[in-house]
């Protein structure tokens, strides 16, 4: 096993397009994390917050479950506990085989990687198709996800470029939006037709039965919305007591894994489709996977649980930098892998990872719930010398050095012993060139310095120095360092434009009367002529609504039927549609959010299928932030509706070398048009 | 004021002269030095490899040693305070005694750096230099311990030319896995190599003598002449040039 590493790292190591990629991820992602953190009020504070509230959840987990679990029952939500991976997949298969099902769509979840759910479901004859684009690219590969965030982080747009050729059968030029744009067709067929669609979860709600779902493509509200059948799969520990709780974590999990304020969408499902919604799941699963969490919690390592799979330990970590994802030889690699992985299936196969760090603390440093992995990887470590005492030499090293080193005595002569040693070793300017044993592994890049002829303690023995007796002097300067400079302070409009544009989002302002004009407008400028659009939910709609019939566009709105065979037809139909308008319950200054909640004639596929997406917000129902606005109106609502989404700009990727893609399955152009 | 001089055994084995600046600069700063007999090593590299027990032995020693007087210690290295402030907390969780002297040595622990700027008050030393230095704000320093604004500003003080920044990431030493993953290791350090030689400065000064020591093999195997001084030794070299 450590073998294997090892020849892994040295193979990652001698890859240049792969040392270029991680150069790339480590630079790009550290870089956005730091400024992403640098923007929120008192980041101490709040990851200090993150992490109690983890650690609250964690210490009365098996009520919380409870909770969670009684709230989705109430909700019509099916929900499976899984003792096992194995048990964890055959619940999946079974659904999939009652449903009749041979296909499933699913997106990234790094759960399904770890219960090795694909496989289990391909070898009952029903094929898994991934749809985030890197794990799509990784899929058609037949890999394994290289980083818990960015899959296909190991490949250069050339090697996609000939993955779609030889696996597809497509020709594409190795640009990135060509790329992206081909993965878009080809999915699509993908999404409107699957029975079944299967997706992990980034936190549960206890007090209301939600699952939250964060993704940037869109693929995560396609497989939860569009297939009559959705299948969750969330790790027991994936919990937070209260929507308050989550929209803590939700202002670190995107800031942490990729450096947006929020990512694109952020889904809350809260149970199946229920009479008058317009779309969702007539039957929505949750499979509760232990898997051996519940044995982690008892361990030593049980802090690793808090981990909210942001992904910043790895992009920090110096040594993922060096070897990549692919040779830890484990599902979840970097620091927070070498914690979980051991964790999980145990020393004997994945010890070996928590030497292959130096402790230097940037995982930490990065974690967005403060967990201590140079601490957790030492109780790894001292675990391992009892499993697999590897290398030999180095336990029989330690033995002899703590036997020295607990006499002054031996260690004294010890040390002249080395002095004597060093004299005789090869030397370039009083330096050794060359250790014996296993130490040649330092010399073979390293000059090693001699031993000292006499040690500092032999030549101090007689003497104790005294004070110079002069006072210490005070410096001012100490006291003295420069104040972090205040955010300027402006409208909360003016703060939501710049946000949403500083997300690839266009904000348009103009007086009530001009909306029709301006939804007009920008039709027009989209070539669009079929909209699907949300009924006449609200004065504003209705008048929009009217005046496109009136310019003669063709207007549908979206309602699916709840046979399941009769959904293909009707999303193939709703999926001509190049443009879609919305309304908007509301919008998030602070991060130039809108806030989109399905309803009865409000369905949420006119903001996720076509190609732009054009909502109308009334400024007054701009707020500060979530926080802000759940705590004055939005909680009962966020917790009510089958499916709040919170769309932050346009559907986007950076998959492929990490150049950011829009509309890799959601829109492409998000336009807000804000009526004063 | 009274200090106790951990002096660390990398210092003790292989860099005597460090101990001794290290000596000269406290001294210099108005303290008086005490240097308690028996100090051997803090029991840092059998807590990193994961050998626990024979850590256990070393670190009840150094308790021992250091519990004797109720003086600060002051350590020359980051890792090692670090090992006294933090590692010796889980290394003794189940020992409640020896926890509780954990924690009396942690309350009373310090880096050099730490200790001259925030105890002693001093930042002045008298130091000057002509030499280009480049600081290198080593990981236990910097994350382990939250030691970074003291030495930049002793550093400051310095009568030379002003001292550049090195960025916060591993030099690639990391112990043993210095040796039991030797290639990782020297990928990260290349890195660093390669930084110091575009830095374009003369030596290498840190607070952490194990990688500064593995940052001069490096640029010593180069034919670099860059080198790596100790903090103490900056702040007690009054000639221009080092060594």
């Amino acid at each position: 096993m450590r073998q294997a590493f090892l020849d892994g790292a040295h193979r990652a190591m001698g890859d240049p397009a792969l040392q270029r990629a991680l150069d790339r991820n480590a630079e790009g992602r550290q870089r956005a994390r730091r400024e992403a953190w640098a923007g929120l009020h008192d980041v101490e504070d709040l990851r200090q917050h993150a992490r109690a509230i983890r650690q609250v959840t964690l210490d009365r987990l098996d009520s919380y479950i409870g909770l969670f679990t009684q709230r989705l029952h109430e909700r019509g939500v099916q929900v499976h506990p899984a003792a096992t991976s194995e048990e964890a997949c055959q619940i999946v298969v079974d659904i999939a085989q009652r449903r009749g099902a041979t296909r499933v769509a699913k997106s990234k979840s790094m759960l399904t990687e770890e219960i090795g759910l694909n496989a289990a479901l391909e070898k009952a004859g029903i094929q898994a198709i991934e749809t985030d684009l890197g794990e799509y690219i990784v899929q058609l590969r037949h890999e394994s996800p290289s980083h818990i965030l960015t899959p296909a982080l190991h490949l250069s747009r050339q090697a996609v470029a000939e993955t779609f050729s030889s696996e597809l059968g497509l020709q594409v030029s190795p640009e990135v939006s060509d790329l992206t744009r081909a993965a878009r067709k080809s999915l699509r067929e993908v999404f409107l037709s699957a029975p079944i669609g299967v997706s992990g979860v980034n936190f549960g709600v206890a007090e209301t039965g939600t699952l939250c779902l964060v993704t940037n493509e869109g693929n995560g509200r396609m497989v939860t919305s569009l297939p009559p059948v959705h299948v969750a799969l969330m790790g027991i520990e994936r919990l937070v007591p209260t929507l308050s709780d989550l929209r803590v974590m939700l202002q670190l999990l995107p800031r942490s894994g990729t450096g947006q304020k929020l990512s694109s969408y952020v889904s809350l499902l809260n149970g199946a489709r229920r009479d008058g919604d317009p779309e969702g799941p007539e039957e929505r699963h949750l499979v509760l996977v232990d898997a051996g969490r519940t044995a982690v919690r008892r361990s030593s390592l049980s802090e690793s649980l808090l981990c909210i799979r942001c992904g910043a330990c790895l992009n920090a970590c110096p040594v993922f930098r060096e070897i990549g994802g692919h040779a830890y030889g484990s599902v979840y690699p970097g620091p927070i892998g070498s914690v979980i992985s051991p964790g999980l299936w145990g020393g004997e196969k994945y010890g070996h990872l928590a030497k292959a760090s130096t402790l230097c603390g940037a995982c930490v440093e990065a974690c967005p719930v403060g967990i201590d992995l140079p601490t957790l990887l030492l109780r790894v470590r001292h675990q391992q010398t009892r499993i697999d005492p590897q290398p030999r030499w180095l336990g029989r090293s330690i033995r002899l050095f703590s036997w020295l080193a607990t006499s002054e005595r031996r260690f004294g002569l010890a040390q002249r012993l080395a002095a004597l040693f060093s004299r005789l070793q090869p030397q370039s300017h009083g330096w050794l060139t060359a250790l014996p044993g296993p130490l040649s592994a330092w010399s073979a890049a390293r000059h090693f310095p001699p031993f000292a002829a006499r040690p500092f303690r032999r030549r101090m023995r007689h003497l104790r120095l005294q004070g110079s007796g002069r006072s210490p002097e005070f410096d001012p300067r100490v006291e003295t360092f420069p104040l972090p400079e205040a955010a300027p302070i402006s409208d909360k409009l003016g703060r939501f434009a710049a946000e949403l544009e500083a997300v690839g989002g266009e904000f348009i302002r103009c007086p009530e009367a001009e909306a029709a004009d301006r939804v007009v407008g920008q039709l027009h400028l989209q070539g669009a002529s079929r909209v699907l659009a949300w009924g006449q939910v609200e004065p504003i709609l209705f008048t929009v609504l009217q005046r496109l019939e009136q310019d003669g566009f063709q207007v549908t709105q979206p309602h699916l039927p709840s046979r399941p065979y009769a959904r293909p037809e009707a999303l193939e139909k709703l999926d001509g549609a190049q443009a879609g308008v919305t309304g908007a319950q509301a919008g998030f200054a602070d991060t130039g959010t809108i806030a989109l909640s399905m309803g009865r004639r409000r369905s949420l596929l006119p903001s996720l299928l076509p190609v732009a997406h054009l909502a109308i917000l009334r400024s007054s129902d701009i707020y500060e932030s979530m926080q802000d606005w759940l705590n004055k109106v939005g909680a009962p609502l966020a917790a009510s509706t089958q499916c709040m989404a919170f769309i932050t700009g346009p559907s986007r990727t950076a998959d492929i070398e990490m150049t950011l893609t829009v509309g890799v399955h959601g829109p492409a152009q998000l336009v807000v048009i804000c009526l004063e | 004021m009274r200090v106790q001089l951990m002096v660390t055994c990398l210092v003790d084995s292989f860099f005597p002269e460090i101990g001794e600046a290290v000596v000269e600069v406290l001294t210099e700063a108005g303290a008086t030095v005490n240097i308690p007999r028996g100090q051997t090593c803090c029991g840092q590299p059998a807590m990193n490899t994961g050998y626990r027990s024979q850590a256990r032995q070393m670190g009840a020693r150094t308790l021992q040693i250091f519990g004797r007087s109720p003086y600060p210690v002051v350590v020359p290295s980051g890792s090692c305070a670090a090992m006294l402030r933090h590692g010796y907390e889980e290394l003794f969780a189940d020992d409640a005694p020896r926890l509780r002297q954990s924690r009396d040595l942690a309350s009373r622990s310090f880096e050099l750096s730490e200790f001259l700027v925030e105890r002693l008050r001093v930042i002045e030393l008298g130091a000057s230099t002509t030499a280009t230095l480049a600081y290198q704000p080593s990981c236990h320093l910097l994350r382990g311990l939250g030691v970074d604004r003291q030495p930049s500003e002793l550093l400051s003080a310095l009568n030379g030319p002003p001292v550049e920044r090195l960025q916060p990431d591993c030099c690639g030493f990391g112990g043993a896995f210095s040796v039991d993953h030797a290639e990782i290791s020297e990928a990260m350090l290349d890195r660093k190599l390669d930084e110091i030689d575009s830095a374009g400065v003369e030596a290498v000064v840190g607070c952490d003598v194990s990688c500064l020591m593995h940052l001069e093999g490096g640029l010593r195997r180069h034919g670099s002449g860059v080198r790596c001084a100790h903090l103490a030794q900056i702040l007690t070299s009054r000639e221009p040039g080092l060594r």
